[in-house]
């Protein structure tokens, strides 16, 4: 990464306020073309609300994001999935009760067309995409190893298999940026680390950039080259994973929750610790 | 990897088109007409054969509500305004053309371009209805779900109502002739429609079961399908999945509406006189319990549970007074017990299947 | 005009705290359990079946003279419709929604309407006679049965702002159906008259009886001598009428009637004491609590069930409320299942929508406003009198889905 690429997604100023609370305020980012870009900061620092900021679930009441030159900021986030911004869930969001198949399969419709005539008559063009959209989802799934399971129902899967099914049914949009909502929550340390690889082998397979937010800093550390800092909604620190981690404004947000927790007088520590340890487990 | 799009491209053509798959089902619809309107006779009275066309009439009414109250989980409790909608329009398409065209309603002797006119009026009663379907899908989308199962019963209601408003059925030809337009809308107020003629045999209500039952299934397995049931099962990931929540609620609700309404649109030409009544929630909650004991999205399940929730009260002559107790214990008892209906939204074939490979394109 | 507007006015009032006493239980159970319990307006019909009931059987079985019932008897009947609703509302909870607790919402909703069906359903059979006439013809039965009836009164109908005119000494005339008056009289046009007439009856048992009632003037406006036959309905005769004493009342040009302050009055303590019971007491900050976040108030040692219940209880006895006071100002009863109490409900529905579903106070305002907007658009355009509600449901709906007094809720992603 030594010459910079295009930025892909921009978010510039971006804001939202909730009766009062600033939610997000004044976030800015960019990633560029086939960049690992990590989001973190402490918790309600706002993270998922700027996921739900760039994918259009709340509507941005300040600043404006594009994708590849295209304003998303005021488009309906179906639109801006079409766009080529896809995601997946901090609280997964599958379709439960549909086989896994039919979740990948639901993931390509919006490259399809899908006409009520071709679907009651099934004319040849409507079987060639239906076709289509099974070969490519079992493709996906074999990539991530779930080709298995694609009869099973999508909620009867154990919990790691869910998260890898979400990343595979937000892959099938065919999305440039893939918005990735703490894949690793809940996973155990080996779950981790073959995510860390798959993750990784997303980027190269798909030619996709990533932002992704995480509250395993020695996952983020790992494989981020570019690191955003969110707390109360606003950006303390970017950078590399190096700088992020020496920041003192990062070390004091997040050594003061630990100690909000701790004693619950709200002081912040100044304190300079190992962030890697501050947040571990 | 190659895009959906490339992908599309590269599938053969062997693939694309096999005749036997997308002719069959035509063809049985036919055959299924056939068998019903040639075997009933021979094995039951014209008592039962009667039962018969009400039976058929209420699998395509339950049918096409699956599709937006189970299949998209977008919970209506309007059907009976769309039902209702077809079957006026319908009937007086008969009634009014046969006037117009003829002078005289039923004769004998009009019966072949009388029912040409009730083939007519099930299309005008199925656009009307979606014309409708379209304006009360429309809140839908911004309505959560037990707002829209108000406003779906408030939709009913205010059919009701404007029915109620109608003026006086026109009886001549000579009123007809005067002011054919306002004929056709003179529905008769709060007494109901009078005199339609019973073209709607055996044959005709359950071709359209056949053909209501093979585009429902269609429907399901096929990529619409899915956007329908994504936005059931979740409509934040529906949407960040790419998929349209207006279009496709839209599209549910005309497309259950259009089939509701060719549902009434038969009904009245059973010798059933359509009135006002047949608009409101009554109506509208015997059809719901048929597709949630059926099974939420089982089209299969709804059609049976139609058949049986028609039959069972025709049994049971002496517990009229107990019918609705029963539904409505049966409802509860459902919920607590099997919150998904009998076939969920699996078919009935889906259970002795056992698990085949994965499926989900084509059947 | 001024007066026929003023007149919708009270009777808008009147009508409006009803359905704000409905919609206060709708807008409670949603507040806590955030979902539409679509059997309330059933709990409310229950409530004024079981008002008809008891009254048919308390007149029957105590030999209450049912033309002057005694103050007791709306007591009791109160009693019982708050009783029965009560408890069948706490049923309704315990039985139907508790299971479901942590279902999907459309589960709930179905159980709801299958509730909703069941109340009306078994209302509508024909039980065992609790009550006959003398003649021993039924007169109430348990269930209520498929047939309309008609509420006793509990009340004497009185307009409160009446005014009398004249009194004297009445007599028949030569004909059946005609008063003689002894004095002179001046009818204006465009008012209400009606004679308050006292006279006195033989029983069956022979022993004399004073009856009043009131006749009312089957004449046109004008000034009548002393001596003039003048028409009236009912029709009495010669005999019935001699030694009796009338009174002129005339009617006000916006009549005020007791029943209607009685409403105004009850419904509004009613409202003033949820608001303290609410905000001043320990149950009260509870359901504040849920409402605001279940699981946070069951982890402050909040009794969850306990609260859900009491709200249901609450709910279901304001219901009870309105549905005792409703029939004694519109007495004909239909049938459980009839369309018109399911579009009450309704009108009490979108009344708490239309306030804010979830806000106490809002669910008030919807109530005045909802039969402000049914009377007064009846009064435009009588036809449609149920379609405006629904309008506005819509209108509301899409342009203000929170209400006039909610607030935004924000979906969790």
């Amino acid at each position: 990464m030594s010459t910079a690429p295009a930025t892909l997604l921009e978010a510039s100023d971006i804001g939202i306020t909730f009766g009062g609370l600033k939610a997000v305020q004044g976030l800015s980012l960019r990633v560029p073309t086939g960049a690992l870009h990590g989001l973190i900061g402490p918790n309600g620092a706002g993270k998922t609300t700027a996921f739900n900021l760039l994918t259009g679930v709340y509507q941005t009441q300040t600043g404006s994001v594009t994708l590849a030159g295209t304003t998303l900021s005021g488009k309906r986030p179906h639109e801006i999935a079409l766009a080529g911004l896809s995601r997946t869930f901090q609280n997964i969001r599958l379709f439960g009760e549909l086989s896994v198949l039919d979740n990948v399969m639901l993931g390509s419709h919006l490259r399809g067309t899908h006409r009520l005539i071709r679907t009651v008559f099934r004319t040849p063009a409507f079987v060639r995409q239906e076709e289509a959209m099974r070969e490519r989802a079992l493709e996906l799934l074999g990539i991530f190893g779930l080709q298995g399971l694609a009869a099973e129902q999508a909620k009867s899967l154990p919990y790691g298999d869910q998260r890898r099914l979400e990343i595979c049914r937000a892959l099938a949009t065919e999305p440039k940026v893939l918005l990735l909502d703490e894949p690793a929550a809940g996973m155990n340390p080996s779950e981790k680390k073959s995510l860390a690889s798959t993750i990784r082998s997303i980027r190269e397979r798909f030619g996709v950039a990533i932002l992704l937010i995480e509250h395993d800093m020695g996952l983020v550390m790992d494989i981020c080259e570019h690191i955003t800092v969110l707390d109360h909604g606003q950006v303390i620190s970017a950078g590399t994973p190096r700088f992020v981690q020496d920041d003192p404004k990062v070390i004091e947000a997040y050594l003061g929750v630990v100690e909000e927790e701790g004693t619950g007088n709200g002081e912040r520590g100044t304190g300079k610790a190992s962030l890697g340890k501050a947040s571990a487990g | 990897m190659k895009t959906l799009a490339q992908h599309t491209k590269d599938v053969p053509a062997s693939r694309a088109f096999r005749p036997a798959v997308v002719f069959l089902p035509w063809v049985a619809c036919v055959a299924v007409a056939f068998a019903v309107q040639l075997v009933a006779p021979a094995l039951f009275d014209d008592y039962w054969v009667n039962v018969l066309r009400r039976v058929g009439v209420f699998v395509i009414a339950a049918v096409s509500l699956n599709i937006v109250n189970g299949i998209t989980g977008q919970f209506s409790m309007g059907h009976a305004g769309f039902m209702a909608i077809g079957s006026y329009i319908g009937a007086s398409t008969t009634y009014t053309g046969s006037l117009l065209l003829h002078g005289s309603v039923g004769d004998d002797s009009f019966a072949v371009q009388g029912t040409m006119l009730m083939l007519g009026g099930l299309v005008a009663g199925a656009c009307a209805a979606a014309g409708a379907g379209y304006l009360v899908g429309l809140p839908s989308l911004r309505l959560r779900g037990d707002y829209l199962a108000i406003v779906t019963l408030g939709f009913g209601e205010i059919i009701r109502v404007l029915l109620e408003l109608t003026s006086k059925q026109v009886d001549t030809a000579d009123g007809a002739r005067a002011n054919p337009f306002a004929a056709f809308f003179s529905f008769n107020g709060p007494t109901g429609f009078f005199g339609t003629p019973a073209y709607a045999s055996n044959f005709w209500i359950w071709l359209f079961v056949a053909i209501t039952c093979v585009v429902a299934y269609r429907l399901k397995r096929s990529s619409s399908g899915r956007a329908f049931l994504s936005i059931r099962e979740d409509e934040i990931a529906a949407r960040a999945m790419g998929i349209d929540l207006t279009k496709y609620k839209v599209r549910a609700f005309v497309l259950a509406a259009a089939f509701g309404g060719v549902a009434g649109a038969l009904f009245s030409h059973t010798g059933v006189n359509p009135s006002p009544t047949d608009a409101g929630f009554q109506r509208s909650f015997d059809i719901i319990i048929m597709v949630v004991l059926g099974g939420l999205g089982s089209i299969s399940g709804s059609v049976l549970a139609a058949i049986l929730l028609v039959l069972l009260p025709e049994m049971l002559r002496g517990l009229q007074e107990y019918r609705l107790v029963l539904y409505a214990v049966l409802l509860i008892v459902m919920m607590l017990v099997r919150p998904q209906g009998l076939f969920g939204v699996k078919e009935v074939w889906d259970l002795w299947g056992a698990k085949r490979k994965a499926r989900g394109g084509t059947p | 005009m001024g007066y026929e507007l003023l007149q919708i006015l009270t009777v808008t009032i009147a009508v409006g705290s009803l359905y704000a006493l409905v919609a206060l239980g709708y807008t409670l159970v949603y507040g806590v359990l955030k979902f539409i319990n679509f059997a309330h307006s059933d709990v409310f019909v229950l409530g004024a079946w079981t008002s008809f009931t008891t009254a048919v059987f308390l007149i029957a079985t105590q030999g209450i003279d049912s033309a002057n019932p005694p103050w007791w008897l709306g007591v009791l009947v109160f009693l019982s419709a708050l009783v029965v609703c009560g408890g069948v509302g706490y049923c309704i909870e315990r039985f139907a929604y508790r299971p479901l607790r942590k279902a999907p919402r459309l589960n709930v909703l179905i159980t709801a309407i299958g509730v909703s069906l069941l109340l009306q359903n078994v209302g509508q059979i024909t039980g065992p006679t609790i009550a006959r006439s003398e003649q021993g013809s039924p007169l109430a039965t348990l269930p209520f049965g498929a047939t309309p009836k008609r509420m006793p009164t509990l009340l004497p109908e009185v307009v409160l702002n009446e005014s009398t005119l004249a009194k004297g000494q009445a007599q028949g005339g030569a004909a059946r159906g005609v008063v003689v008056l002894d004095q002179q009289i001046t009818l204006e046009e465009g008012r209400q008259y009606r004679l308050a007439i006292t006279r006195m009856q033989a029983g069956s048992d022979g022993a004399l009886r004073t009856i009043r009632e009131s006749l009312s003037l089957a004449v046109e406006s004008g000034t009548y001598a002393a001596g003039t036959e003048l028409r009236t309905t009912p029709r009495r005769t010669p005999e019935e009428l001699s030694g009796a004493t009338y009174e002129l009342r005339r009617g006000p040009r916006v009549p005020i009637n007791l029943i209607d302050v009685i409403i105004v009055v009850v419904s509004l303590s009613l409202m003033v004491g949820l608001q303290v019971l609410i905000y001043r007491t320990k149950m009260g900050s509870a359901m504040r609590a849920l409402s605001h976040n279940v699981e946070t108030a069951s982890l402050m040692g909040i009794n969850t069930n306990r609260v859900i219940s009491f709200t249901f209880v609450l709910g279901s006895v304001l219901a009870a409320s309105a549905a005792f006071l409703y029939p004694m100002k519109y007495p004909g009863l239909n049938q459980t299942a009839h369309g018109i109490w399911v579009l009450l409900g309704l009108k009490a529905f979108v009344a708490a929508v239309v306030g804010g579903i979830g806000n106490v106070r809002g669910a008030v305002l919807g109530g005045f406003l909802i039969a402000a907007i049914e009377f007064f658009g009846a009064w435009a355009y009588a036809p449609l009198r149920d379609v405006y509600v629904f309008a506005v449901l819509i209108l509301v709906l899409l342009y203000r889905p929170n209400g006039l007094l909610g607030k935004a809720v924000m979906e969790k992603v």
